[in-house]
């Protein structure tokens, strides 16, 4: 693995960490990265910091460039890397500063059921899940879209599957980030290639650290907004962590290799090529926006056909239909994107591009943007932890939009390489390691656990702190598994 | 000594691969492939075969592109393969390749994990003395 990043990091608050504008030559903002002391060690040991300061050089970069706490090295940006750019100063759009998978993201589902009524019955529960539901590499589902019909999904997102095809419902949409759907997705500028990846895997869930997991509510740290979000201690919800599947990697390919040579062009000077970019008012930077918006679109479908598979197994499982079940979305949140939003910059407000990448958005109460029925507590913000630690929910708090353009953490990110977790578990078994700790685990393949394995995550109840206490977004709720389904 | 082997690349999957010729590194990288998508690679028997011809700037971009074009037949038409007879033009930076293996098959063949996609990070393709080497991460 690389080398560790000796460069400055300054300690500039309790939770903030300063790269300065002056460590390397075209920084035009400084870095922050929001850690904890325990934490910036970990981060320290590879060149996601470094990673931080390239991104400092972006034409219209605002502010700092910013890092959540979960931070680790990736393509270009960091993972948990965050930057907003202005296009009236030039600024630019990067894939690298969205992710391969565009709009990975993560849905909560809660119900009206509770521990007791799964009690005894968890394995079957997960098996069942495990057979209807397609995980895994080259497993594809029940659902085809040929290019016609995908066009038509990736535009209109999810509100396509509700509207023509009764697969879910309105309210599912209201409580998705963007109603599920980014304005101005053009599908023109997809390739063939994205079509023929997508026809039949929106619906699937992928492998790696993808997954759908039953967890019960186990800890509630903010009494009224568990309730707002209709959540309660000892409840079954569903987690479903997944993105844009091979539609929304083939976008990203794609728009990589047109790319190539484009900031030349635009007379951009990089220090890594792969942060790869091209102005926001370019046509190259146009196009790119169009097919980005199409994936996530994309994303959100198969997220809400990913839920509505699960509702069907619990119909199925406990005799009744889902909706007396009270099978409901609490929110839905992507953490690989980019979007256009306002921000207060500078007492100034400003139209930017915002890069998340591996970073969640976090709105505070009042916000526009949340959902009607959430706007007094802020928006939803979920945090997926390892298979078999807790995950989290907590809201947005003023203290994002005032700090970090209204993001906050995405996860625990990973600890040790999928080889090194491999060979740690080395005449271990997972499955049943997790089993004693509670939690029925099924997976495809015979490496996923042990790639997947706890151990190989960072603790995310420190990642969490971190954010809870820099104020950017506020505990609401812990979640602990009892059965996840991998690829 | 295992003509290919994967190295370590933080939430992802780095393939390093080492042969006498050009031919020889590009086949079994694309080997290398096939053993991150399928647990049991050497499973897949051979009754269909798949011609390409590319081109591409350089011979790293030759091999990138080599292993794109084989995800993507695997994601699309879901074949794989286990033999693969490559002649790669050294100079021009073009290849063409035949592709021996078969339809996926869950009974006989089990999966490893998916490969969103094959990255440009640390790209390489290079002549050591008498040996050629690659290096290429693919995103997990």
């Amino acid at each position: 693995m690389a080398e560790g990043y000796r460069g400055p990091l300054e300690r500039v608050g309790p939770y903030q960490w300063l790269i300065p504008q002056d460590y390397k030559p075209g920084m035009r903002v400084p870095g922050l990265i929001y850690a904890s002391e325990e934490l910036i060690e970990q981060i320290r040991r590879d060149q996601a910091p470094e990673q931080v300061a390239n991104v400092a050089t972006l034409p219209g970069i605002q502010k700092y460039s910013l890092a959540m706490p979960d931070i680790h090295w990736g393509y270009g940006f960091a993972i948990g890397g965050v930057a907003a750019m202005d296009p009236d100063e030039g600024g630019v759009i990067s894939p690298g500063g969205v992710g391969y998978d565009i709009n990975c993201g993560v849905r909560l589902v809660r119900t009206d059921l509770t521990v007791e009524d799964v009690r005894d019955r968890v394995r079957e529960l997960v098996d069942l899940l495990f057979r209807r539901i397609p995980t895994g590499v080259g497993r594809t589902g029940k659902y085809s879209f040929p290019k016609k019909e995908l066009r038509k999904l990736v535009t209109e997102g999810p509100r396509y599957l509700v509207e023509q095809k009764g697969l879910g419902i309105p309210r599912d949409l209201e409580f998705t980030e963007a109603h599920g759907r980014l304005e101005g997705a053009e599908p023109d500028f997809v390739s063939d290639r994205a079509y023929e990846r997508g026809e039949e895997q929106c619906g699937t869930l992928g492998s790696g650290n993808h997954f759908l997991e039953l967890q019960i509510c186990s800890e509630i740290c903010d009494e009224e907004a568990a309730r707002v979000m209709g959540l309660f201690e000892g409840q079954l919800c569903i987690m479903i962590h997944s993105g844009s599947r091979g539609f929304g990697y083939q976008v990203c390919d794609d728009y990589l290799q047109k790319l190539r040579g484009v900031p030349e062009r635009y007379g951009i000077k990089l220090p890594d090529r792969q942060l790869v970019c091209a102005p926001v008012n370019s046509p190259e930077g146009r196009q790119y926006i169009g097919a980005m918006r199409a994936a996530a679109n994309f994303a959100w479908s198969n997220r809400q056909l990913l839920l509505q598979q699960t509702r069907e197994v619990l119909q199925e499982f406990f005799g009744r239909p889902w909706e007396e079940l009270g099978v409901h979305v609490v929110y839905d949140v992507a953490h690989n994107i980019a979007k256009l939003e306002k921000h207060r910059i500078d007492g100034e407000e400003k139209w930017v591009w915002v890069h998340r990448k591996g970073a969640t958005r976090a709105f505070p109460p009042g916000h526009p943007e949340i959902p009607e029925a959430y706007r007094s507590i802020g928006q939803p913000v979920l945090i997926p932890g390892s298979m078999g630690t807790a995950s989290w929910v907590l809201v947005g708090q003023p203290g994002a939009l005032e700090q970090t353009f209204g993001t906050s953490c995405h996860g625990a990110g990973r600890r040790m390489s999928r080889a090194a977790a491999v060979r740690d578990a080395r005449g271990r078994r997972i499955d049943q390691e997790l089993e004693r700790i509670g939690v029925i685990a099924r997976a495809r393949s015979r490496r996923e656990l042990p790639e997947e394995q706890p151990k190989a995550y960072k603790d995310v109840d420190l990642v969490v702190e971190v954010v809870h206490n820099a104020g950017l977004s506020k505990k609401v709720a812990k979640m602990r598994p009892i059965g996840v389904i991998k690829g | 000594m295992c003509p290919f082997e994967t190295f370590d690349h933080t939430a992802d999957v780095g393939l390093r691969v080492r042969a006498e010729t050009l031919d020889e590194l590009f086949a079994e990288a694309a080997r290398g492939l096939f053993s991150v998508l399928l647990e049991n690679p050497e499973a897949v028997e051979r009754h269909e075969m798949v011609e390409l011809q590319l081109h591409a700037e350089d011979l790293a971009y030759l091999l990138a592109d080599w292993l794109r074009e084989l995800l993507y037949i695997f994601d699309t038409q879901h074949l794989v393969f286990s033999e693969f007879q490559v002649k790669v033009n050294e100079r021009r930076y073009t290849l063409s390749a035949l592709c021996s293996g078969e339809p996926l098959d869950w009974s006989r063949h089990r999966p490893g994990t998916e490969v969103k996609a094959v990255t440009y990070h640390g790209l390489r393709v290079e002549k050591h003395g008498e040996e050629w080497l690659a290096e290429v991460i693919l995103d997990i």
